[in-house]
């Protein structure tokens, strides 16, 4: 039984999760975009020089946040960058780009330093929301969410700490989870021998359901904000 | 409650469901940053009266019966039923807020929290529970606007003897056609209100400065955008626009009041006329050289404040300061100002409201910036501004003057 239900989360799982994430932004795009617009301008002043790139560095940059909360600012930063880096090496555990090569490394960008960036974060993010006035303001999605991302961050650290330092008998090679990843795009979807091999095995499968839970919530919840967040900030300079 | 009206309810907040309405509603992270960047969270230090605490008593509505996930998991985002117990959180939200849109400013998200409490509005207003001095003043608004031409020849009557003030300010010229009303074909459409020093002193400045202009039949302010009302809104609105399109003019000049000003300017999308603040015209005048100024006249010092619709949503923030400097011998700014400025506490219509005790606490955050300033005199050019300030002086027993800036204008002229 185990066996079909760790398949069941490493294979079809995954495509529910990303058809989920991507079906979602599609509907909240479309909700979006069939409501109406207001005649005026809801702006604040001033607009700046160039509204459009104004938005962008709010949106990038963040200073409403540096202006009044330093250490939070450094986290939200550390974060996002993390997250960034984050994308780019679980693409580069499909497959090689030469792009991402511009800084030469071994798979993936940033390693180690990423999960331990993120783990962080999420803890301070968590932790933050123990303590008033979060605590009054906040509802038990930021907990839930917070909470999954750590789940993931953990068991996705793990991993790649075992296949650096070769703990015995835990490292995957980075060939096993290229076959896995890339397989997905093929019509024979499987998790590759080398993985399942493992005794490790079961932290991927922890993995992969953590972070398959937070890519189904991702539509549905605050984290819209990586989508939306540049349209309000225009909205504030148009 | 019963469910008839718990539905229609929320065919109202589906009305008001717009674009920006969405990101709003979707976009707050509930990460604090907002939580004591308003003033009335400054005065009296709770949850309810923080940006963001305002905001979720209206998200968690809208997310129990508008949004899919918030209908099958209600305590992911702690989803609230629609009763009466919501309806007195809404009214407390909505109608303490001022629309000062400082929360904004230091939101990431840039997140509008009364745009957002429009929905709050909405609801009162179909629950029949927002506040009685609101709807009857833009109810009045509306009447007025109906059936104008009932009120015209009283209205002549009483300009007839604002013209003779305006006279003997002048120097004692003829009174006649001080106030030119119904003038097809002039520049400017000055709208006033309903206080007579409110057309006076303007009246002393376009005159002084020989402007071709004409008075609106209306009061500029705008009761329907208080309320919440959006119908309301526009129609009052409308009443000056069409007004500004029958006689032609090229522009509109709004007396001392920051929404009067920023609804037509900024919510009514494009017109075929500009619209200006009186200030903006006290500024112009003076830059062409059309009325003079006794120069530093003004010897106490002299401290501004930024009327939130005028300056942090209205953009007017250095032409004050530019004829204040030139009046005053000692102008000192207050900290922060412009677009961090904080809010008097009397925005949003709430200087309407029987709520005096309330407006004084959370009038504190002005208090200490003026007297951080040290300043004798306080000016602002907001009618609601100026009437708050004297609440605050008056709650606080403040030593210092708050004056008009047209007001100073007219007394001043060279
Ligand atoms: C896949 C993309 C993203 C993920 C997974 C993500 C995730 C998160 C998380 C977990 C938080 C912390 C929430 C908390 O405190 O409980 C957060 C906060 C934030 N994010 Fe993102 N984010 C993403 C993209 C973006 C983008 C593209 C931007 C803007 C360019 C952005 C701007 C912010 C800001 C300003 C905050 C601060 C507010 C806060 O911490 O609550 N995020 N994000
Ligand atoms: S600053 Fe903006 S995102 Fe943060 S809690 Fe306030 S409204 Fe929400
Ligand atoms: S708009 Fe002003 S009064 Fe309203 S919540 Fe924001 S800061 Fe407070």
């Amino acid at each position: 039984m185990w066996d079909s239900i760790y398949y069941f989360v490493m294979v079809p799982m995954v495509y529910i999760a990303f058809g989920t994430l991507f079906g979602g932004i599609l509907f909240k795009f479309i909700v979006v975009l069939r409501s109406p617009k207001i005649k005026g301008t809801l702006a604040v002043f001033p607009r700046g020089p160039v509204p459009k790139l104004g938005a962008l560095r709010d949106s990038f940059f963040i200073p409403d946040a540096f202006r009044k909360d330093k250490v939070f600012w450094f986290f939200i930063i550390a974060f996002h960058a993390a997250f960034l880096l984050l994308i780019i090496g679980h693409l580069e555990l499909v497959r090689e780009f030469a792009l991402f090569q511009i800084i030469p490394h071994y798979v993936f960008l940033g390693a180690g330093w990423v999960g331990v960036v993120l783990i962080a974060s999420t803890l301070y993010f968590l932790f933050r929301r123990f303590k008033s006035p979060w605590r009054e303001i906040s509802v038990p999605e930021d907990y839930i969410i917070l909470l999954l991302l750590f789940l993931a961050f953990i068991f996705g650290s793990h991993m790649n700490l075992a296949s650096r330092y070769g703990i015995a008998g835990f490292d995957i090679p980075v060939q096993s989870y290229r076959e896995y990843l890339s397989s997905f795009f093929t019509s024979t979807p499987h998790v590759s021998r080398g993985i399942i091999a493992s005794p490790h095995y079961v932290i991927v499968v922890l993995h992969v359901f953590f972070a398959n839970l937070f890519l189904m919530l991702f539509p549905f919840s605050k984290m819209v904000h990586s989508v939306f967040m540049f349209a309000a900030q225009f909205i504030k300079r148009k | 409650m019963d469910n008839e009206k718990r539905k229609e309810l929320i065919g109202l907040m589906k009305t008001r469901l717009t674009r920006p309405m969405r990101y709003y509603l979707d976009l707050c992270t509930r990460c604090g940053l907002c939580y004591d960047t308003c003033h009335v969270f400054y005065g009296i230090p709770k949850k309810e009266y923080s940006p963001v605490g305002r905001a979720e008593v209206v998200r968690r509505i809208f997310k129990k019966y508008l949004r899919p996930s918030g209908k099958l998991f209600p305590f992911w985002g702690d989803s609230k039923e629609i009763d009466d117990h919501s309806m007195d959180e809404l009214l407390d939200a909505a109608f303490s807020c001022t629309a000062c849109r400082r929360c904004m400013v230091h939101c990431p998200f840039a997140i509008d929290t009364p745009f957002l409490l429009g929905i709050a509005k909405s609801l009162l207003i179909g629950n029949e529970s927002a506040p009685d001095e609101l709807s009857i003043l833009a109810d009045g608004a509306v009447e007025k606007g109906k059936s104008i031409d009932e009120f015209k020849d009283g209205f002549r009557e009483v300009i007839k003897d604002l013209e003779k003030e305006v006279a003997v300010k002048l120097g004692g010229v003829p009174p006649e056609g001080l106030i030119p009303m119904d003038k097809a074909g002039a520049d400017i459409l000055f709208v006033g209100l309903s206080g007579a020093h409110s057309i006076v002193h303007p009246a002393v400045i376009l005159n002084s400065a020989g402007a071709n202009w004409t008075l609106s039949w209306f009061e500029a302010v705008n009761f329907g955008a208080f309320l919440g009302d959006p119908r309301k809104m526009d129609f009052i609105a409308n009443r000056i626009i069409n007004e500004a399109k029958a006689l032609g003019v090229k522009e509109v000049v709004i007396v001392e009041c920051g929404t009067a000003y920023r609804i037509p300017k900024y919510l009514m999308g494009p017109q075929p006329f500009k619209v200006s603040s009186i200030v903006e015209v006290i500024h112009r005048f003076l830059s062409e050289g059309k009325i003079k100024l006794n120069e530093k006249t003004i010897t106490d010092p002299v401290t501004y404040h930024d009327p939130c619709q005028l300056g942090r949503n209205g953009g007017v923030y250095e032409e004050p300061r530019e004829i204040l400097s030139a009046l005053a011998a000692d102008f000192r700014d207050m900290t922060p100002n412009r677009k961090y400025n904080w809010c008097c506490g009397g925005g949003g219509g709430l200087v309407a409201l029987d709520n005096e005790e309330f407006r004084i606490k959370s009038g504190k955050a002005k208090y200490d910036q003026i007297v951080a300033t040290g300043a004798k005199i306080v000016v602002s050019a907001c009618e609601n501004c100026i009437f708050q300030l004297d609440t605050i002086k008056a709650g606080y027993s403040m030593d210092v003057e708050m004056k008009s800036l047209t007001e100073l204008v007219a007394e001043n002229l060279a």
